[in-house]
């Protein structure tokens, strides 16, 4: 088999919510492998326990953050593959200096929009990357920029008011 | 996940050559978003001993156009095809087909290239090995198929002998319906092949040093009238139970010009030839399009659970046929 | 009706800050140090014996700390009656658990699996109920011959309902204007599927103590049920926020026992957390439910006798089968009002991942099969359903026996005025033209409309104990073993003690659910909630301040019935002005506990009723769900959102969309579950809901302090029959299997036959 011998000694850099991060290659206990997904190494190596693994199979969205400000799925990417990307998961929503939240967490508290609250980082990462790129959506662009958060509580009808109550008027239908 | 050997290569030339090198134990990740559950649920005999991370090559990820052709790179994301206005304006089909994959997440990462590429849905080929180890079937080396006296009411309704999985790709339909071509690098050289010849009842035609740079679209017809259409249980995540892409060109109410493509219906996406050829000359009306949907199910052989594709394709061909007669957007919902 | 300052008000959950934020600490965000991975090796095979088994190279992988076969676990048994061990030398459904390892990675633990090697010696298996029951048919236990579930009689008391006979069925049927024979089946197994996987951590201190931390809908029920299994002395078990259940995470032994193997093996704490194929593959499922019903009936719709055989497939094992049996039986009663019974239950093993505790509780499974039957009867003598339902749901005054076996009469309300608001908000007099027949017809695309019902008399079930603790700074802390799993019902029993003790809420607390701290408390099933949980923290909270206003009574120098206690103060009723705080009278030295206990009451049934539109396309075969409305009437609503939240909630977790799209499917040459991943397995996404309206009433029931009762569990029950009467009328032809995918409507339309086999 061919490979580059020096592997083990290569690092990573990749930037989440603000902060650059480091990680040696390798197959020690603290170390990332090639083989790590970016929500692996979210949760066991960064402790940012936020991003949920539901599926492990990029279906269900509980895993949501954002990669350069686009919704994607951290269980199908490899976090080698994540070099100098900017990620930004629901740790890193709001204001780390006054620790005030985003308006949608606060929409998201005052709708109830959630039950059980496991999928719910998903969902709203996906929805803070709909609103990023398009702050006045309607009602249906919502519910399809979300077709890919699984929700078993059944928490959508209010999980859609929430993100509409922070949508700019003027999509609104 | 377990691991392997990772390389970020700078070239196609690069790609080729190590997947030369090591003789199938390589594998190409361009969105992963396909390879990554093959690897979590080991369904493959043989574990890849390397990744090829081909994200990092430039030039791949390009959609232009000249006065014949629109060059869409392989490493293109879907939501770039489904945003792109010159998509939009000369083929709108493909962006049904693209917007129609999986979820926002999905589309933001997957590449046009790897969903021509993704490895089939049947749910014998990808059982898990977690639960009582994967399944070895006619695909993997075994000597039959599970799915002909089992659970098939998703797999094959013609074309099908030995293996019968269906092609899971809705760009391979769009871009047969579109009559595209792909390039093809490999270690001696590059060829290209139309999208149409790309399947194999067992895969692909890519060697194993091969990978597709780039997919080539003959500039449509500006009014000939395109249509996809994908039959799923849900709108999102589902792959087709049985699609349906046309292209129809209708001059003064004849039909001049026609390519109709089904998809999840064989291991191929599949030319209805014969309603095609039925439907060229033709008035278009609403018995012409039920004996052409007839057409296009011949030769079809369903099995025990999934005669319904039969009856679901039969709709779309339709339902496809009559959309180019009626007003742009008049049915609304069709699937 | 009375203003409260919280009940009735949308308040924001305890927990809501810690949700958005990502903050809330799952199981799986929990670690203990030192710990290891648990990982399960599961049969390939649906029944065999293991006829060797060498775990050498496991063992000898670096990082492996404990391998675990049939031959070392301790012989721990667990089902109803116990007759399942963790580790047998039998396997009876493929993911059966065959080895268990403890290494110090996952990656670890998954390579360590497959270097085990297994010798087997398949055995025939057996997945249909009634093959099962053939006197040659393969048997998984030997204590179970013709794998029938004996009868447990002690689960609700030595009465416990399992079957329901009385009357006289002949007499009934010879009454009967016309009789009706007919089967259906609700086999489609579907997965409750909570978005969390099943998971625990488990430590030793010593031998015999035991802390589990799990994601448990019943974290104490751990406790009382399992660590005399284990021969803990004492098993501390101290539940995580819950991410989903519906029921299914609550009598799970199949996670936390061989955690507890693991971790007692290697001497460190050991984590297991299945993947998601596990949980869709090897984790429970709902029961498979099939009738075989004979229905005597009048010309006016009364029911004169109801015969049947209710074939339950409880799959590998029972986990609590005659549970949902005696209160499936209890419920098909609260809905018929019928003389004459002969409805004989029998609960089937058989080789495929068992079946267990899933919202609805047995009653939803029988109803789904039961509804269709007695609708051929109604068919028949052209009622309208809804008012069949309005005539024959329990009514104050009339009497059904109960799962303990006893005979209750209802005390509750009548359901009536619910019934007819959901009707109208529906539109079902314009919509309903008849059976089997549709709303509207628009080219390919029918319409069609369906209803369905269901109630339990459990939201007084089972024991709930609490304490309400007063601090002199003005705070109350509730002392409960009440897990959060989604319903908000932490927050809401805050809002109940804050009511009481007329604290600002962000001065309520409650325990971590942790049973070396908290009381007695069976968990949030069966709807109760907001009535049996509810009322015993309102005990604990009026206990509570009984005791504070006799204290503060000595400062004041008045009978405690003068003082009025307002935001941690005290005063002479009428004089506000005059207040002292709490700690003027307790001191700083001194805290008050009050204590409630909640005593079982089966008088009070909670009731729902879905009405469903559908549209299906008779060229595709599709059904789509167009609209749902809910009915109930609730006494008083506790808080408006979660209410609707849970309404809501009756789509999901196995509910209406097991009429529509939901199923387990399942190979039966190889005994696998084909679909164990969320592509395959279906689920409803944001980007296709229906219109979706619910009608609460708020009739109030006396015996509650505030007049509420609770519905949650029983929302998406009603819903699966309700789709599957809608399609009905939609095509014209009786369906009576589910889930209502493609095939099924367009065989049912005449448009598909059934192919011949072809291939090798």
């Amino acid at each position: 088999m061919t490979t580059t011998q020096n592997l083990s000694y290569a690092t990573i850099t990749l930037t989440v919510n603000g902060e650059n991060h480091s990680f040696i290659l390798g197959e020690g206990s603290h170390e990332v492998t090639p083989s790590h997904t970016l929500a692996h190494t979210l949760r066991e190596r960064l402790g940012l326990t936020g991003t949920k693994v539901s599926c492990d199979d990029g279906a269900c969205g509980c895993c949501t953050v954002q990669m350069d400000g686009k919704a994607v799925n951290s269980c199908l990417l490899l976090t080698v593959e994540c070099e100098g990307k900017e990620i930004t998961t629901i740790e890193g929503l709001g204001d780390p200096v006054t620790g005030t939240i985003d308006p949608l967490q606060k929409s998201f508290i005052d709708h109830t929009a959630f039950q059980c609250g496991f999928c719910t980082p998903g969902i709203i990462m996906s929805a803070k990357s709909l609103l990023t790129e398009n702050p006045a959506p309607t009602r249906d662009e919502v519910k399809e920029s979300l077709a890919g958060n699984f929700c078993r509580c059944n928490s959508h009808y209010h999980v859609l008011d929430a993100v509409m109550a922070v949508a700019r008027k003027g999509g609104n239908k | 996940m377990k691991t392997f050997a990772h390389v970020n290569a700078g070239s196609v030339d690069e790609v080729t050559n190590l997947l030369a090198q090591n003789q199938g134990k390589a594998k190409i990740n361009a969105g992963g978003t396909d390879l990554l559950g093959v690897l979590k649920h080991r369904i493959l005999p043989e574990y890849p001993e390397m990744l090829i991370n081909i994200k990092k090559i430039t030039g791949l990820n390009i959609i232009e156009a000249d006065e014949e052709w629109i060059r869409i790179g392989a490493l293109t994301t879907l939501v770039e095809i489904v945003k792109s206005p010159l998509i939009e304006k000369t083929c709108s089909l493909l962006k049904e087909a693209a917007r129609s994959v999986a979820s926002p997440q999905i589309r933001n990462i997957a590449t046009i290239g790897g969903n021509l590429c993704q490895d089939t849905r049947c749910w014998y080929y990808r059982y898990p090995d977690e639960i009582g180890g994967m399944i070895k079937c006619f695909r993997k080396g075994g000597k039959t198929c599970p799915a002909v006296a089992g659970e098939n009411q998703y797999h094959a309704i013609m074309g099908a002998k030995k293996c019968f999985a269906v092609c899971p790709s809705d760009m391979a339909v769009a871009l047969t319906a579109l009559g595209a071509v792909c390039t093809l690098a490999g270690v001696k050289g590059v060829r290209t092949i139309a999208v149409e010849e790309l399947y194999t009842p067992l895969g692909n035609v890519l060697s194993p040093d091969e990978m597709i740079t780039a997919i080539h679209i003959p500039k449509p017809a500006p009014d000939a009238k395109q249509t996809f259409f994908k039959f799923t249980l849900r709108k999102p995540i589902d792959f087709a139970i049985v699609s349906a892409a046309s292209i129809i060109t209708i001059d003064k109410g004849i039909c001049t010009d026609v390519r109709i493509v089904l998809g999840a219906v064989a291991p191929t996406p599949v030319r209805a030839l014969k309603a095609e050829e039925f439907l060229k000359g033709k008035a278009l009306s609403e018995e012409i399009a039920d004996q052409a949907a007839l057409l296009a199910m011949d030769g079809a052989k369903p099995l025990a659970k999934n005669a319904y594709k039969l009856e679901i394709a039969k709709t779309l061909v339709k339902r496809v046929v009559k959309d180019s007669v009626v007003t742009v957007n008049s049915l609304n919902d069709p699937v | 009706m009375k203003e409260y300052r919280y009940i009735g008000k949308s308040t924001p959950r305890k927990d809501a800050l810690d949700i958005v934020t990502g903050k809330t600490k799952f199981i799986n965000d929990l670690t203990v140090p030192n710990m290891l991975y648990g990982k399960v090796l599961r049969s390939p095979l649906p029944h065999a014996l293991i006829k060797s088994i060498d775990t050498a190279e496991a063992k000898r992988l670096p990082g492996v700390k404990a391998v675990l076969t049939y031959q070392d676990i301790p012989d721990w048994m667990a089902g109803f009656p116990l007759h399942v061990r963790v580790l047998d030398s039998k396997v009876r459904y493929v993911g059966d658990a065959v080895a268990l390892v403890a290494a110090e990675t996952e990656d670890i633990g998954e390579e360590a699996l497959r270097l085990i090697k297994v010798e087997y010696e398949p055995l025939p298996a057996v997945y249909d109920v009634e093959e099962a029951r053939q006197p040659d048919a393969p048997q998984l236990y030997e204590q179970f011959p013709g794998n029938l579930l004996p009868q447990e009689r002690r689960m609700f008391g030595p009465h416990t309902l399992q079957e329901v006979v009385t009357g006289d069925v002949d007499k009934g049927l010879a009454e009967a204007d016309f009789i009706i024979k007919g089967t259906c089946a609700y086999e489609n197994i579907p997965n409750p599927l909570p978005p969390e996987p099943p998971g625990v951590i488990a430590s030793w201190e010593g031998t015999d103590a035991l802390t589990v931390w799990s994601a448990s809908q019943g974290p104490h029920m751990f406790k009382v049920t399992l660590q005399r299994r284990m021969g803990a002395t004492n098993m501390q078990s101290i539940g995580s926020p819950v991410g989903g259940s519906y029921g299914s995470k609550y009598m799970s032994w199949q996670y936390v026992l061989p955690a507890a193997a693991l971790a007692k093996a290697a001497g460190r704490p050991v984590k297991l957390y299945y993947g998601k194929t596990e949980h869709l593959a090897a984790f429970t499922v709902r029961l498979g439910s099939r009738i075989h019903g004979q229905v005597g009936m009048k010309k006016d719709g009364s029911v004169t006798a109801l015969s049947a055989d209710w074939l339950v497939n409880t799959g590998a094992f029972s986990e609590i089968t005659q549970g949902m049996v005696a209160v499936g039986c209890g419920e098909a009663q609260l809905m018929i009002r019928c003389p004459n019974w002969n409805f004989r239950p029998q609960m089937v093993c058989t080789n495929r991942t068992a079946s267990g505790q899933v919202r609805g509780f047995g009653g939803q499974e029988l109803k789904c099969a039961l509804i269709p039957i007695l609708t051929m009867g109604l068919e028949k003598a052209g009622i309208d359903p809804v008012e069949f339902f309005k005539k024959n749901y329990v009514k104050p005054g009339d009497g059904y026996y109960w799962r303990d076996g006893k005979w209750w009469v209802c005390n509750g309300i009548d359901y009536t005025p619910a019934i007819e608001k959901g009707a109208e908000t529906f539109g079902w007099q314009e919509k309903w033209q008849g059976w089997l027949k549709p709303t509207s017809i628009n080219g390919a695309k029918r319409r069609g409309v369906g209803v369905g019902v269901h109630g339990n008399a459990d939201v007084g079930e089972d024991i709930s104990e609490a304490f309400v603790r007063l601090d002199s700074n003005g705070t109350a802390t509730i002392y409960s073993g009440l897990a959060e799993h989604g319903t908000g019902q932490r927050s809401s029993i805050c809002k109940m003690v804050a009511e009481i003790l007329q604290l600002p809420l962000d001065r309520v607390f409650v325990t971590p659910t942790d049973s070396s701290v908290n009381p007695f408390e069976i968990g949030p099933v069966g709807s109760r909630g907001t009535y049996a949980i509810g009322s015993a923290v309102i005990a604990a909270a009026e206990d509570a301040k009984r005791q504070l206003l006799e204290l503060m009574a000595q400062k004041f120098k008045v009978a405690p019935e003068d003082l009025e206690t307002q935001d941690g103060m005290a005063y002479v009723k009428g004089k506000p002005e005059a207040k002292i705080p709490w700690i003027k009278g307790m001191g700083y030295d001194r805290t008050i506990m009050g204590h409630g206990r909640f005593e079982p009451d089966f008088t009070l049934p909670n009731f729902m009723m879905i009405f469903t539109e559908v549209e299906v396309d008779t060229e595709t075969g599709k059904v789509d769900l167009i609209r749902v409305v809910g009915a109930t009437d609730v006494g008083q609503i506790i808080d408006p959102p979660s209410l609707t939240n849970q309404l809501n909630g009756c789509l999901g977790s196995a509910g209406i969309d097991s009429a529509l799209f939901e199923e387990t499917v399942f190979d039966t040459r190889l005994g696998r579950v084909m679909n164990p991943n969320m592509i395959d397995y279906k689920w409803r996404t944001f980007a296709e809901l229906p219109e979706m309206e619910h009608e609460i009433l708020e009739t109030p029931f006396p015996s509650h302090r505030f007049h509420a009762i609770g519905v949650g569990e029983i929302t998406p029950s009603p819903g699966p029959s309700a789709v599957l009467m809608a399609v009905s009328n939609a095509i014209g032809v009786r369906m009576a299997d589910y889930p209502l995918t493609p095939d099924k409507i367009l065989r049912a339309l005449g448009k598909v036959a059934n192919a011949e086999r072809r291939g090798k």
